[in-house]
């Protein structure tokens, strides 16, 4: 949704579920996309618990969970989302004179604004929302609401299972052959995928050092290393700003990834453009990780006509440093503004390889495997 | 009276010392004892050929022969001619490697004045050492000025490269660079700058709140933001720690990524320095050797991660390392323009504005610890 646009704004506000105050200094090349003050969003919500009849608590337990932070990265987040669905699906049951397919639609879309109120969909969650969307409408008419019901929990468990599950397992086969005794392989931030793959790469006996690369202001690199250190692997921590220097030791770049575009863009979290851009200029090998439900066939240039923005506060805020923080205050400062872009894309020719479930392919491939493999949605 | 004799033992320690205990920065004190050791020799180089225009030569030997000098008032005027061209002509390397005077009637080009071992002078020796030590302090009192005005005179040439509704990115804080977007500012010139913060040591804050303070649209963001908005930006625009000899620039830590960002996406790269920052070294390996690292505790609290560690296993070496540069080295290719107190150049010129600065002799700055100083 356009965000400058100010009659689609207003509309949406009256459909909202909670008061979502925008932020009000907003940075201008921005001004397309939802930017809002995050500080009495939770509470917001947290209070209307009880207010929401039409709001299934599955589906408002995960909005919950998205808005505080407690459910992040692509899969988990997409995951958590259809097991809510699945729990909408086993409850529902279709109103008098309404059809099933229909009404499970409707509902389906109210569900989903209300996610997206919470936080913005992520790509993979946007194929998954598709996925289900044509399930729906495929269902024979003959079927009674029990086996429909039934079917559709079984397509959603199936999804999960192929497309997240068991690509995860395929992807972490292939990647750790890539992995030479000797190597140092360097991350950035935390991934599901890539976390997979180190572990695995160890498991096999393979002697390697993992650099982590970390920045503010999530600092989700310091989760992975937490993990990383609990089995044993021998890591080296630095901060993003230290990549021109770690990176002359540096063998393998492992990155994960939101989702992947049409034209071989990269499309993950702030810093992976970085990262991958130092790696090139260092001539050392950059390899995505990335499931292939997360394709998408849209295509983006840069990092700003379509992103994220969280909390200007996480910016202005510097945990520990007291001498900066005294800016805190001037948040509502007229010439200042803070940006916390949450993604950015990475051009497709600093990455080598893509690794997916459908084996390990150059970043040009990937209108290939989108324009070929999607019509595999509708055989499941 | 000093030539290299008093300054390089105490400049040399100075250095080492610095370079030892990782002060930062251990560039500029070498820098700054070149230059002092450069204008020694030039004030006595200008001396001695004022003296030999006007005739008033006492040889300048710095050794033991004090006989010679009561012969020396009557020196003919074959012998001025020689020690005029000898004294205009960069020493020989067969003066510098034995380290002794050719010979006493002519006068030393590295030397100066007398010595400082309580050898008794002439009333000439003596006097023109007065005079050295005055016209010396007072060059060096001009480069202190110079130093404390370089921020001024860089300044000066911000309206020559900043245009109206220009987008101006930079990283850290550098007085200098506040100035310059002060003073393009004072001109009316509206632009606006995108801070990056700079962590570990997130000066991009106090550089964010004294923009701010002067009234100019600021954007503060992480540093990982700054590949996804420097296609937006028009121009980079940073300070330097140093700069080496070849043009390279030594900076705090995540310039050489908006160096390589701006690179990809054709911006300008502009690093401004003071001619004070230029250093008359060549950097090899300069990730590892000009660079310093800083206390891990910046990036992970002490104890944080103490509880996932096994410190029972196998070879005890620990298994997390944390690595906190706090410099980083961009090359020269990466870099557009270098403004400095003196105009702007090509980071190919670099190295000949060492030849105004430094002396060939003091590039390294060592100890003699000859009889003949």
């Amino acid at each position: 949704m356009q965000f400058d646009d100010q009659g689609r704004v207003n509309k949406s506000k009256k459909r909202a579920v909670f008061n979502q105050p925008e932020a009000k200094n907003r940075v201008e090349l921005f001004r397309h996309l939802p930017q809002y003050e995050h500080g009495s969003q939770l509470t917001d919500l947290e209070s209307k618990f009880l207010e929401l009849d039409s709001m299934h608590p599955a589906v408002y337990k995960v909005g919950v969970q998205y808005l505080a932070g407690d459910v992040t990265g692509g899969n988990a987040r997409c995951i958590a989302m259809l097991r809510a669905f699945q729990e909408v699906i086993n409850d529902y049951s279709t109103p008098p004179g309404k059809t099933l397919v229909r009404d499970l639609t409707a509902k389906i879309s109210s569900y989903v604004s209300f996610l997206i109120e919470c936080r913005p969909l992520s790509m993979s969650m946007g194929n998954a929302i598709r996925f289900q969307k044509s399930r729906i409408a495929k269902l024979p008419l003959t079927l009674s609401e029990t086996e429909a019901k039934a079917a559709l929990c079984n397509d959603i468990d199936r999804f999960i299972n192929e497309k997240i599950i068991l690509a995860d397992k395929v992807i972490v086969r292939h990647a750790a052959t890539k992995v030479r005794d000797g190597d140092v392989l360097l991350t950035y931030g935390s991934s599901c995928v890539v976390e997979m793959i180190l572990l695995y790469a160890h498991e096999l006996g393979k002697q390697f050092r993992v650099v982590v690369v970390d920045s503010r202001p999530k600092h989700e690199g310091q989760a992975l290393l937490r993990r990383l250190l609990a089995k044993g692997l021998s890591c080296t921590y630095t901060h993003i700003n230290a990549v021109s220097y770690i990176m002359h030791e540096v063998t393998r770049v492992f990155l994960g990834a939101s989702s992947v575009l049409s034209n071989g863009t990269t499309y993950s979290r702030v810093g992976t453009a970085c990262v991958a851009m130092v790696a090139h200029a260092f001539r050392v090998p950059v390899l995505i990780c990335c499931e292939a439900y997360k394709f998408h066939e849209r295509v983006q240039l840069d990092s700003i006509c379509s992103n994220e923005l969280g909390d200007s506060n996480d910016i202005a805020r510097v945990p520990g440093r007291p001498d900066v923080n005294s800016m805190d205050n001037r948040t509502n400062e007229k010439n200042l503004q803070f940006l916390n872009l949450m993604y950015d894309a990475t051009p497709s020719e600093y990455v080598s390889m893509i690794i997916t479930d459908y084996g390990m392919i150059p970043p040009t491939s990937v209108p290939v495997i989108v324009r070929e493999y999607r019509r595999e949605y509708l055989l499941i | 009276m000093a030539n290299g004799g008093v300054i390089a033992p105490v400049g040399m320690n100075l250095v080492a010392l610095a370079a030892q205990k990782h002060a930062v920065p251990f560039l500029a004190v070498g820098n700054i004892v070149r230059r002092v050791l450069h204008i020694i020799r030039e004030e006595d180089l200008s001396l001695t050929t004022a003296a030999i225009g006007g005739l008033n030569l006492s040889a300048v030997s710095d050794d033991e022969n004090d006989d010679d000098r009561d012969g020396d008032s009557t020196l003919s005027a074959a012998a001025v001619a020689a020690a005029a061209r000898s004294t205009l002509r960069p020493p020989s390397l067969q003066t510098l490697l034995e380290d002794t005077p050719v010979s006493a009637a002519v006068p030393q080009t590295s030397s100066s004045g007398g010595d400082s071992e309580g050898k008794s002078k002439s009333a000439d020796k003596s006097s023109r050492s007065r005079k050295l030590k005055h016209d010396v302090i007072e060059a060096v009192n001009e480069l202190i000025q110079d130093i404390v005005t370089c921020h001024e005179q860089i300044a000066e040439q911000a309206v020559e490269h900043i245009h109206q509704n220009e987008v101006i990115l930079t990283l850290g804080s550098s007085r200098t660079v506040l100035e310059f977007l002060f003073a393009a500012k004072e001109k009316k010139r509206s632009f606006r700058v995108f801070v990056a913060e700079g962590a570990p040591r997130y000066q991009g804050h106090l550089l964010a709140k004294e923009l701010v303070a002067r009234g100019l649209q600021t954007t503060l963001i992480t540093d990982s933001a700054v590949f996804a908005m420097i296609s937006r930006v028009n121009m980079v625009i940073v300070g330097a720690h140093a700069v080496m000899a070849n043009g390279g620039v030594i900076a705090p830590v995540g310039m050489n990524l908006v160096a390589l960002a701006a690179q990809k996406h054709a911006v300008p790269f502009v690093v401004l320095a003071g001619s004070h920052k230029l250093c008359p070294l060549y950097p090899h390996n300069p990730e590892v050797l000009l660079n310093e690292l800083r206390s891990p505790s910046e990036l992970l609290d002490f104890g944080e991660f103490s509880d996932c560690m096994d410190f029972g296993s196998g070879s005890g070496s620990p298994l997390l390392h944390v690595v906190n540069p706090a410099f980083d080295y961009v090359p020269p290719k990466l870099v557009s323009l270098f403004i400095t107190d003196t105009g702007g150049h090509n980071p190919s010129y670099m190295y000949r504005l060492i030849a105004d600065y430094y002396s060939a002799d003091d590039l390294v700055v060592q100890r003699r610890a000859t009889a003949g100083n």
